[in-house]
């Protein structure tokens, strides 16, 4: 039960994974931390999601202790393999970064109880932020509400909204946002006895501009997913599921989804807007798809809301601590997350316009088909282990030569 | 695998025509494939043999002026000249029960066909072409269409041009002898039955309500396939087709273009196979 003192040194809203990723740091850390979460069950998980983490991610999990957890759990650490009309895109097995793959039902309940039982924070289930408190122009925690109707003050330094793309928080505290469209739609299930060819080693289609991706995932399931533009949705909304299996099983070298067997229904999601907002207020922080949520065609959000948490606690820890004033704490978190993260958007947020590659794009998924190193370079970047800025000089001349080097040979 | 595929030639319309068969040759019901432009006979091998495999009787033919098939003095070069071939064929064939696959201008012709012998259709598999309501012409088919602009485009087309202009219009490329034979085709004969065709064809759009009218209600058990990247008849009109067709399986390729059955021949293959599956052995 929540104490009935409610000053903390921080308020997180939202206990999901960011939400409990910043909690466990900072309770680790000696600091008292209130998560709230409006879902009552613990048992709640996040339902439209390809649960994919990329390899940018894993750091940050195994450093919260919970990367044996989950591969205990049945989680996967698969490499990917990306099918482009020139071919596999396909690093080296030994150079592959390898993500993760655990079902959010599985995964977000694990990550609740580990905040759950971290000292110093305190969950409070059922609790929705109402408004948030200021105090000399800078916010100061949130009035919550559970569904008893009782409302209570949680005062604190600072305040995190970690609560995701249509974060309540990031709209009370009127932090500037950007949107940008996306001309596609996600749909997917799970199957089982459809496992792809190089499972546990998840497929993706680029099919340009259509995509279509294959997550093998625990217990022996598999997460098919297809993200068409929307001239495709009619299809879709009138036969979700034959839609869906129709999609997969045409691709090229499709793997065998019409052997396999739906394992609960079809998920879709229509409006996937990409929004990107300033991290940062006085006084409050925003983690996970709260800060940016970015095209999930890539799969980041999952490993990016580890990895977001992570960076704030970070660069806030040492102001908590009384060493030095928040807001150069929350400066260092706006740049850092905008300095990991602002090149992947951009070069995302272009391609969800749903138009079909450009010439780079084609030269460079081409040079990943026909050369192992271009598809290491490549393999690091659709990871997110480096950023455009990182991997273009190393693949521009490479994709170059490459292809010219094809040409010839013909 | 593809059962035997027989090569020969079928003396039908006037003019001897190359024949690719498979199945049991003495089955009254059978399928029929008709190529587009450019194509023959040789489109339709694979799927020839696949359906021959399966234990029905499958034929292809080239079109006149096609292939390697010569038009006879006088032929209509006209979508209702062509359809008057293929009932020609057909009757040589002792075929009273035809399962039509079309591609392409074989859409058409087809479908004129059908239009002529409504009830002798027991099936349709439509490849990027079927009923086109409100279609009009892609850039290409207006330059035939154009007097002295089509001459000398035909004129000047030479054979690496030919494959840079078709491959550049394919999201994945085609295979490199597909476009070689079709070019090896495409020889003074079948430039001029092109232009000819084209230019007998002012609005490629223009019977589909009629076809819609008649064919609709009959609810013929269909199959659509076509290439999302097809860069001549737009994909939107697969869906389409369930107007004239309306129990139709459609399935748009993501990764295929106007030839799905030359850049992904595993699945089309594969969709044509569990159609004649869905609809059962033809009764012999």
């Amino acid at each position: 039960m929540p104490s009935t003192d409610s000053t903390y040194d921080v308020v997180v809203v939202g206990a999901s994974l960011a939400g409990c990723a910043t909690a466990i740091q900072l309770g680790r850390a000696g600091l008292r931390v209130a998560l709230i979460e409006k879902q009552p069950d613990p048992q709640a998980y996040k339902r439209i999601c390809s649960h994919f983490i990329q390899a940018s991610g894993v750091p940050a999990i195994e450093r919260l202790g919970l990367l044996e957890s989950i591969e205990a759990a049945g989680g996967q650490r698969p490499r990917v393999h990306a099918w482009t009309r020139w071919g596999w895109v396909e690093a080296p097995p030994e150079q592959a970064a390898r993500g993760i793959n655990l079902r959010r039902e599985v995964l977000d309940p694990l990550v609740r109880s580990t905040a759950a039982e971290t000292p110093g924070v305190e969950m409070m289930l059922g609790w929705s932020a109402e408004r948030l408190l200021r105090e000399h122009g800078s916010f100061a925690g949130v009035a919550a509400r559970n569904p008893d109707g009782e409302e209570r003050e949680l005062r604190a330094r600072l305040t995190v909204g970690a609560d995701g793309r249509d974060s309540r928080i990031a709209e009370l505290s009127e932090v500037p946002v950007k949107t940008s469209p996306n001309a596609r739609f996600a749909y997917g299930g799970y199957f089982e006895g459809a496992a792809p060819a190089h499972a546990p080693d998840a497929s993706v289609w680029f099919l340009d501009p259509q995509w279509a991706a294959a997550f093998p995932t625990d217990t022996d399931l598999t997460f098919y997913a297809a993200m068409p533009t929307k001239e495709r949705l009619p299809e879709f909304k009138r036969d979700p599921e034959g839609a869906l299996v129709r999609f997969l099983a045409d691709v090229p070298e499709a793997p065998p989804i019409r052997e396999g067997r739906l394992v609960d229904s079809v998920m879709g999601k229509v409006d996937m807007t990409n929004r990107m907002r300033r991290p940062v207020a006085p006084g409050l922080a925003l983690v996970g798809d709260a800060a940016l949520a970015a095209d999930p065609l890539f799969g980041v959000g999952c490993g990016w809301a580890f990895q977001s948490a992570e960076w704030l606690s970070d660069a806030v820890l040492p102001a908590l601590a009384g060493e030095q004033p928040l807001e150069r704490g929350l400066d260092r978190y706006r740049r850092r997350h905008a300095k990991e993260l602002r090149g992947h958007t951009y070069f995302m947020h272009d391609y969800s316009k749903g138009r079909r590659m450009d010439l780079p794009e084609r030269m460079m998924f081409a040079a990943g088909a026909r050369d192992a190193r271009s598809a290491a370079i490549l393999d690091s970047f659709a990871t997110r282990q480096i950023r455009p800025a990182q991997m273009l000089p190393r693949m521009v001349p490479r994709a170059i030569a490459v292809n010219a080097r094809h040409a010839l040979a013909r | 695998m593809s059962a035997q595929v027989q090569r020969s030639s079928l003396l039908a319309g006037g003019t001897r025509t190359r024949l690719v068969q498979a199945g049991p040759a003495d089955a009254t019901e059978a399928l029929v494939f008709v190529h587009g432009n450019p194509g023959s006979a040789d489109d339709w091998t694979r799927l020839v043999g696949a359906a021959g495999a399966a234990g029905h009787r499958a034929v292809a033919f080239d079109l006149p002026d096609f292939g390697e098939t010569i038009a006879p003095d006088g032929f209509e070069h006209t979508p209702f000249g062509y359809a008057e071939f293929v009932a020609e064929a057909l009757e040589e064939l002792g075929i009273e029960r035809v399962r039509l696959v079309l591609h392409d201008f074989g859409g058409p012709i087809g479908l004129i066909w059908a239009m002529a012998h409504p009830d002798a259709l027991a099936g349709i598999v439509l490849i990027d072409t079927g009923v086109l309501p409100g279609y009009t012409w892609h850039t290409l088919a207006q330059i035939w269409r154009t007097p002295v602009l089509g001459e000398l485009f035909q004129a000047i087309t030479n054979r690496s041009g030919y494959r840079f202009a078709l491959n550049r219009n394919e999201p994945r490329g085609l295979p490199r002898e597909f476009v070689e034979t079709m070019y090896d085709h495409y020889d003074r004969r079948t430039r001029r039955a092109v232009l000819k065709l084209y230019r007998a064809t002012p609005d490629p759009g223009g019977m589909s309500e009629n076809l819609i009218g008649l064919l609709a209600p009959r609810d013929i058990p269909a199959l659509v396939i076509w290439g999302e990247g097809d860069a001549y008849l737009p994909s939107s009109y697969a869906a389409a087709q369930e107007r004239a067709f309306p129990s139709a399986d459609v399935h748009v390729l993501p990764a295929s273009g106007h030839w799905p059955f030359a850049d992904a021949p595993e699945t089309v293959e594969r969709l044509l196979v569990e159609f004649l599956a869905r609809l059962g052995a033809p009764p012999r």
